[in-house]
């Protein structure tokens, strides 16, 4: 290599796979780019660069998509992808009509995925070429579900609770589609999912769901977007040694939470000091995906342990040496375990016994 | 550094690019992640200098145009020769506004309400659909019967689904097409009020026209002769732009020839259109002359009347032409002597937007199911932004033309931007790419109308615009890859006045019209 230029020497580049490195620090710089000190977005480049995807109603993979909008005054949109419909004997695979869509892919009890994509609240969208890799692989992974990413509201055009506004929208559109019931109690089996931002979005949705007494088979959270006024041990030791740095964290809060909040406001700290109480309710039960070289990993472990303290079920997957975006290439260990842990979760909750002894 | 510690998850080097990497919109080679990698560390490492200077990171190059995010190795190519990577080389900038644009998705086939009212008729809709599907496999297959009774029913169903919005509203321009070709009837008239009223309506047009132009000024760059040649010129509503910025040009203005190809019948009209946009150029300083030229068929066209000269930087104009000289997939078309004659020319540019559309498949059922698809995006979008029946009614003689024509008269061929580009490249064009700037204009645009479900998206160095995530209307640029460089000749330039004449061709087929600034301009 020639000669050192470095500020900061990237520990990084030691525990990921170079294609993967090349692609998370491409996001960072870019989105260097993006983030004005004024709290403005220059969103005309971010969607320049964002890489998208169309959808297609052509079987690749076994695997179907098309869009649909959620609400028309709102133009909330989101990206279904579903199991090819079978074909007849002799049929070739061809473009299927949203009609044929919109049919349950299986007689047999089947998960409904919301997805939430990533994005730090600002970035991406459900049609951004790494989201819709992974809700392809989420399909044949949980035995031919239906996952529906939710291009909700991004931030700084859109603030708290925007985003959880579009995902309770969503939720409540796919609960009144009869194509997406499943089982002989004719039921919607949906799972809330999501990296990040994402990952806080689905949170905060499922809250409002047990409140108001809508049935959440499970909760998803990979890398989830969680933080707090105070620095914590881990956030000072990592900063900036594995993609992630402080500084930008904050800015993306303070673009996110209302005008004047803190980083203690309930949506950034759901047990903090604002936060509010899950005792007693109907909390679906969790699978937490956190990795040991995310700054922010404390505020996640903070999170299974406000869940675990009102008395609902976690499931900690704790990744040593993986850093934030491991589940974008499938080309790691944390990749492929996390991923049947996802499969296994999904799998062990779909059916769910009527036995409230649990 | 670590070498050894790099894990190598993608292809080996004998593959062509990272496989991974392609799965989610990255173009790169294996034997150039390397070097890749250490640019962007150079530049986040420059980026943190910036902020430890006291200078925010983005002000590092917030003026710098972007092209083309996909090819990696490039991007960061460039991005190392804009910042040189080194602490000291800062330039701050004046901040670009932000504006939100949204995605999009073609529309359900019943609209849910948003209020807690009870849903619409969706069944009627979905039923509607597989009529439609249903009677065009009966004209594909030649049971006029059926499709004659299904048309019926159909007719019956409309008013049921409604035809406010959604399904209904295509539907109906649908039904009639089938039933024009089911009964030979004749097609919707021609008419210029309905094509101002799309292009007032919606932003197709103006995308195409905004995009191509910008991509026009940039070749047309420190050129002092420049020629467009307008493939279509129907109205010229592309070019008081242009005049207007090429008259605010630092520098001030070249001299400008226009060359505007119409149809015989339109003689006339083309006249009138070189007039006024003679007066324009005049009010606003910029020598022009403008040059009609008559063709029944844009191949004919012979190349002395264009009258280029070697000294005139040339860019030739085609938007929503191409289509209409290909024939039936397989078959060569007049499209191919049209590519050979503009290459000859030689043009620094040109500029193309074409519908982002498969509607040249050779089979009939095929052909009709991608419209019903396309055009319901297209009304869908256009209901929102306001464009209400007029526009839909401009759309419907290209719906029919699809659906009822066959052979020569089926003119409107639209075919994807990825088959333009395998067949620009066969004929020897070479992709200019639309950069950052482009883009972020052609966003800003779209911030103008209501309709929040426009989105521009890059592709591969080319701009589609489009409603809901589905494309509508792609604009790229093309050059011919040689002779790029012919420096302009120097010499005196004299605008006669006002003049008017038709240089006769005993064919028939090509006249001309000439028309010159009042403006008398000498180098």
């Amino acid at each position: 290599m020639a000669g050192s230029n470095e500020v900061n020497v990237s520990e990084s580049k030691t525990v990921v796979p170079l294609n993967t490195w090349v692609l998370i620090s491409n996001f960072k710089v870019t989105y260097n780019l993006l983030r004005r000190p004024d709290g403005s977005f220059d969103r005309h480049l971010a969607e320049f660069f964002d890489r998208k995807v169309p959808a297609n109603a052509s079987p690749v993979n076994g695997v179907v998509s098309f869009d649909i909008v959620l609400d028309r005054l709102s133009h909330l949109l989101a990206r279904v992808y579903r199991p090819a419909p079978d074909l007849a004997d002799g049929e070739l695979p061809q473009k299927a009509l949203l009609s044929e869509l919109q049919k349950p892919p299986s007689p047999n009890p089947f998960p409904v995925i919301i997805f939430f994509h990533g994005g730090s609240f600002a970035h991406s969208s459900s049609n951004s070429s790494i989201y819709d890799s992974l809700c392809r692989r989420f399909v044949t992974l949980c035995g031919g579900a239906v996952v529906i990413s939710i291009n909700y509201r991004r931030s700084p055009e859109f603030r708290y609770p925007c985003a959880y506004d579009d995902g309770w929208t969503a939720l409540k559109w796919a609960s009144s589609e009869p194509w997406l019931r499943s089982g002989k109690d004719a039921k919607l089996r949906v799972f809330l999912a999501g990296d990040s931002s994402g990952g806080n979005i689905a949170h905060h949705v499922a809250v409002r769901a047990v409140e108001s007494g809508t049935h959440i088979s499970g909760n998803i959270l990979v890398n989830p977007l969680f933080g707090g006024n105070r620095r914590t041990e881990s956030e000072l030791k990592l900063d900036g040694k594995y993609f992630v740095v402080l500084k930008e964290r904050d800015w993306y809060w303070k673009a996110f939470l209302p005008e004047g909040a803190d980083r203690d406001h309930p949506a950034c700290n759901p047990f903090g000091p604002n936060g509010v109480k899950l005792d007693g309710l109907p909390f679906p039960r969790s699978l937490l995906v956190v990795a040991s070289l995310d700054p922010t990993q404390e505020w996640q472990l903070a999170y299974a342990d406000g869940l675990k303290n009102a008395g609902h079920e976690v499931r900690l997957i704790y990744r040593e040496k993986a850093t934030i975006g491991f589940y974008l290439l499938p080309n790691t260990n944390h990749h492929h375990e996390v991923m049947e842990e996802i499969k296994d979760f999904v799998k062990s909750n779909l059916i769910v016994s009527t036995n409230a002894a649990d | 550094m670590g070498e050894s510690s790099y894990g190598h998850g993608s292809d080996d080097a004998k593959s062509e690019i990272d496989s991974l990497l392609a799965g989610v919109g990255y173009s790169i080679r294996p034997s150039d992640l390397r070097q890749v990698a250490e640019r962007l560390e150079k530049l986040d490492s420059a980026m943190i200098a910036a902020a430890a200077a006291g200078l925010p990171p983005e002000f590092l190059c917030s003026d710098a145009v972007h092209y083309n995010p996909s090819d990696l190795a490039a991007w960061i190519e460039s991005m190392a020769m804009l910042t040189d990577f080194s602490p000291d080389h800062f330039r701050p900038t004046n901040p670009a506004p932000a504006s939100w644009t949204g995605d999009i998705c073609p529309p359900a086939p019943g609209p849910p309400h948003p209020v807690a009212n009870p849903k619409p008729p969706e069944d009627a809709g979905i039923s509607l659909v597989h009529l439609l599907m249903s009677c065009a496999d009966s004209i594909h297959r030649g049971d006029r019967p059926s499709a004659s009774t299904l048309i019926h029913e159909m007719q019956l169903l409309l008013p049921r689904v409604g035809t406010a919005f959604g399904i209904g509203k295509v539907a109906g321009y649908f039904i009639d097409a089938l039933d024009r070709r089911l009964r030979s009837r004749p097609l919707p008239q021609e008419d210029d009020i309905l094509y101002h009223y799309y292009y007032e309506s919606s932003p197709y047009l103006k995308f195409a026209h905004f995009t191509a132009n910008q991509a026009i000024l940039e070749a047309f760059n420190g050129c002092d002769r420049v020629h467009v040649i307008d493939l279509s010129l129907m109205h010229g509503l592309q070019w008081p732009a242009l005049i207007q910025a090429l008259a605010l040009r630092p520098g001030g203005p070249p001299l400008f020839r226009l060359t505007g190809i119409g149809p015989p019948e339109g003689r006339e009209a083309l006249c009138e259109v070189g007039r006024r946009l003679s007066e324009l150029a005049r009010s606003v300083g910029v020598p022009f002359t403008f040059r009609g030229v008559v063709a029944a068929h844009l191949d004919e066209v012979r190349l002395s009347l264009l009258r280029v000269e070697s000294c005139e930087t040339l860019a030739v104009n085609s938007v929503l032409q191409f289509h209409r000289l290909l024939a039936d997939p397989g078959s060569p078309g007049p499209i191919n002597s049209l590519l050979s004659w503009l290459r000859r020319l030689r043009p620094r540019i040109v500029t193309v937007v074409e519908q982002e559309a498969d509607h040249n498949r050779p089979v009939f059922l095929d052909r009709f199911t991608e419209a019903l698809f396309y055009y319901s995006t297209v009304f869908d979008s256009l209901e929102t932004a306001g464009g209400g029946r007029p526009a839909e009614v401009y759309l419907h003689r290209e719906i029919c033309n699809i659906v009822c024509c066959e052979g020569e008269e089926r003119l409107e061929r639209h075919e994807p931007l990825a088959s333009w580009r395998t067949r620009f490249s066969q004929a020897g064009l070479w992709p200019v790419h639309l950069g950052s700037d482009a883009f972020r204009q052609a966003s800003m645009l779209l911030t103008l109308f209501s309709g929040e479900g426009y989105g521009v998206e890059e592709v591969d160095g080319c701009l589609a615009l489009g409603w809901h995530g589905r494309a509508i209307i792609s604009a790229s640029a093309w050059h011919a890859g040689d002779d790029m460089d012919a420096p302009p000749s120097t010499g005196s330039i004299l605008f006669n006045g006002f003049r008017e004449s038709v240089a006769g061709e005993s064919s028939g087929s090509n006249r001309e019209i000439e028309l010159g600034s009042q403006t008398e301009h000498s180098l």
